[in-house]
């Protein structure tokens, strides 16, 4: 299966590591990723909140111009903008129509849309995965976070189970690590408030954060842009606020992955992350 | 002890009108509050989302309008997953926010519609989010110049800021996008 690549605005930014780390595990795998030209903003929550057409507009622009090619997705929030602008078009003639107005070309809601995750657990498959692992992840325990938006809702979304997702668990035990059962896969972070009302965030990023500690985990691995940065970056400001201490490295699953291919730390853009996750990775 | 109330027809209008602008399917709530148990700003927020979606169908305009929970919603999308009768309360909180935007309705204190707005004009001028540009109007904006300064050096040090703001091609095409989006919202 062919894919082209839509990196969304995190990836050129703050989730810069997660962008050079996606790259790093496409090639060792044999999987090629080229950028969508000329893509742009999703919109996020911004349009969604304030304009409900331009909110579908600014996801069929890029859509659209990927010519019905499969479109990968990394941050959670583009594919859910993504999905939800396909979900939305493909159902209402009428919405169809304004949309095709205003991005100036007819677009139909049908070309696909896949998170890495589903491309690299579903279209790939984790025993495909496990075949490429050079360096076993043993005895490192990772809670799978999915947040919110890959998964709700489901009928826009149609990616794992809306409660219980395990595409990501597949992919970290393929790595050879345990992936931890924990409650808080779907549980939301605050996502943009962080910017806003950084008291939302910081309270629900320590729920989360107590909840991963006190399954036993060793470190959380993320698919999702805002998530990582609410979890990894805020940790130390929780930490003080709440009176508790966590010291939980915050990866992308992209990190977690390129180390199990034997990919170095460096490749994998691990100097980004806020919580130092060196003394775990020299631990496995 | 019940109450009849009987809808007067600005109240009628009022469902009508939150029902157009989000298919929320608002008619069919029982009040069953599983939207609330999951909510994960319920604690906090003045209105309790099933409450909210009560307020709305007696046609409580002003009250709706002018909560802080539609400014508290994280648009997680718990409550449209869970709902058992298939209502759209994330949708209706995003007609909301325009609506209570649209009627100068807007809860003291929130900064959700400058950071939305500032967001927005920022893709219309340069097509992708400039993180450094998008942060440094807010704080000029909410004169809030103090918090958060000491992510700064962190987020330099480790590569999680573009200095520089992105480049792409396209910019009277994408002004026009905006601008069709805006008069064909404001048309309907």
């Amino acid at each position: 299966m062919s894919y082209v690549f839509y990196p969304g605005c995190s990836l050129e930014g703050t989730a810069r590591d997660f962008h050079l780390s996606t790259m790093a595990v496409a090639k060792a795998l044999g999987l090629e990723l080229p950028e969508l030209p000329g893509w742009i903003c999703c919109g996020s929550t911004a349009a969604h909140q304030s304009d409900p057409l331009l909110a579908l507009a600014l996801p069929a622009k890029n859509l659209a111009a990927a010519n019905g090619e499969t479109v990968a997705v990394c941050c959670a929030a583009c594919y859910s903008r993504l999905k939800a602008a396909n979900h939305e078009i493909a159902r209402d003639a009428k919405v169809r129509r304004q949309v095709s107005d205003i991005i100036g070309a007819d677009y139909d809601g049908r070309t696909p849309v896949r998170h890495l995750l589903e491309i690299l657990a579903r279209d790939i498959g984790p025993e495909k995965i496990a075949e490429h692992v050079k360096r076993p992840l043993a005895g490192l325990r990772a809670v799978c976070y999915y947040g919110c938006l890959l998964s709700r809702p489901p009928e826009v979304t149609n990616f794992d189970d809306a409660e219980n997702p395990t595409l990501m668990d597949t992919l970290v035990a393929a790595c050879g690590a345990e992936a931890v059962d924990w409650p808080h896969k779907t549980e939301c972070c605050g996502a943009s408030y962080s910017i806003t009302d950084v008291g939302i965030v910081q309270s629900l990023t320590h729920e989360i954060l107590a909840m991963a500690k006190a399954a036993g985990a060793d470190c959380i691995v993320t698919a999702c842009p805002l998530c990582q940065l609410n979890l990894d970056m805020r940790q130390k400001e929780i930490e003080a606020k709440f009176g508790e201490s966590y010291g939980l490295p915050v990866f992308y699953f992209t990190q977690v992955l390129g180390l199990a291919l034997g990919l170095e730390p460096k490749a994998l853009g691990l100097s980004s992350l806020v919580v130092d996750p060196m003394a775990l990775v020299s631990r496995i | 002890m019940s109450k009849t109330v009987q809808l007067a027809d600005a109240a009628a209008d009022f469902v009508a009108e939150v029902e157009h602008a989000s298919a929320a399917n608002l008619a069919a709530c029982l009040q069953c509050a599983k939207c609330t148990s999951g909510c994960p700003v319920a604690a906090r927020g003045d209105v309790k989302p099933h409450v909210l979606v009560r307020l709305v169908q007696l046609g409580q305009r002003d009250a709706v309008l002018g909560c802080r929970t539609i400014w508290e919603c994280t648009s997680c999308q718990t409550c449209a997953t869970r709902c058992p009768q298939g209502v759209s309360i994330a949708a209706m909180n995003d007609a909301l926010r325009q609506m209570s935007r649209a009627a100068g309705k807007v809860v003291a204190g929130t900064r959700v519609p400058l950071f939305n707005d500032i967001f927005l004009r920022t893709v219309r001028r340069l097509g992708r989010m400039y993180e450094v540009g998008l942060m440094t109007s807010f704080k000029l904006r909410t004169r809030d110049f103090f918090s958060d300064t000491d992510k700064v050096p962190t987020m330099l040090k480790k590569g999680k800021l573009s200095i520089l703001p992105p480049r792409v091609a396209g910019k009277g095409e994408r002004k026009q996008l905006f601008d069709r989006a805006r008069r064909a919202g404001g048309a309907k």
